[in-house]
């Protein structure tokens, strides 16, 4: 009986690739597998965005629109609708002269209460030495 | 010549694009590329904006990223269409970097 933590952190730019997609895809997943698992076991995700990832966390994205795919804003608030703890390094959004307007902090839109939180990079490296597994994307 | 130049990407392209030179060289922003004509690093416009005055962003690829609205000045959005008028009536030679 265990609770396996798993970092998820993105640090690829949205939509050219894949990666930052499957790291979301992958975090979201990971509160499904609990019907896979013995009693008592489960998993908890933790997902962080550093480096040019941060940029992954802008709203008002209209990816349906152009490209006929989900945004990957869509997938950060069903992340924070299923309550997954959500961190924005710090360092990296002043860097870029990112505002918290600008970037998707919840998902009351649909219904969510979880926020993401902006942090500093140590915050999110205390989370990675925590953590059983990491992954990055 | 007229360069046309087509830039996907926000990193690992700027050493070659910076040395290229041109009569007219147009900087077409696409993919990653559109981050360009937004992001500022440390306050400071990229520099692929320094390199001509001829700079375009593709509409699409900027709406999809979130970056309407706060694109720099001296970059035109274009649309798909405009980007084929470009490359047959404006540029000689087109690559892609």
């Amino acid at each position: 009986m265990a609770i396996k933590k798993i970092a998820f952190i993105v640090k690829s730019l949205p939509y050219k690739t894949e990666a930052s997609r499957l790291a979301l895809t992958h975090a979201i997943a990971s509160q499904t597998v609990e019907i896979y698992l013995e009693d008592g076991d489960n998993v908890e995700p933790v997902l962080a965005f550093i480096g040019d990832g941060v940029l992954n966390c802008l709203k008002d994205q209209k990816a349906m629109n152009a490209y006929g795919v989900t945004s990957l804003e869509q997938h950060l608030k069903n992340s924070l609708l299923l309550d997954l703890k959500v961190l924005i390094c710090k360092e990296d959004i002043g860097k870029f002269s990112l505002s918290e307007d600008s970037l998707i902090m919840d998902a009351e839109d649909i219904g969510g209460e979880t926020k993401a939180n902006i942090v500093p990079f140590s915050e999110i490296m205390k989370e990675m030495e925590s953590a059983n597994h990491l992954m990055f994307f | 010549m007229k360069l046309g130049v087509l830039v996907s990407d926000y990193r690992n392209m700027e050493d070659t694009l910076l040395r290229l030179t041109a009569d007219t060289l147009g900087i077409i922003l696409v993919s990653n590329g559109v981050y360009h004509a937004k992001v500022k690093e440390n306050g400071k416009t990229s520099p692929v904006l320094e390199k001509s005055p001829h700079l375009y962003a593709l509409l699409e690829d900027i709406q999809t990223r979130g970056l309407e609205n706060e694109i720099d000045g001296r970059v035109k959005s274009i649309t798909y269409n405009d980007l084929v008028d470009l490359i047959f009536g404006e540029y000689e030679k087109v690559i892609w970097i």
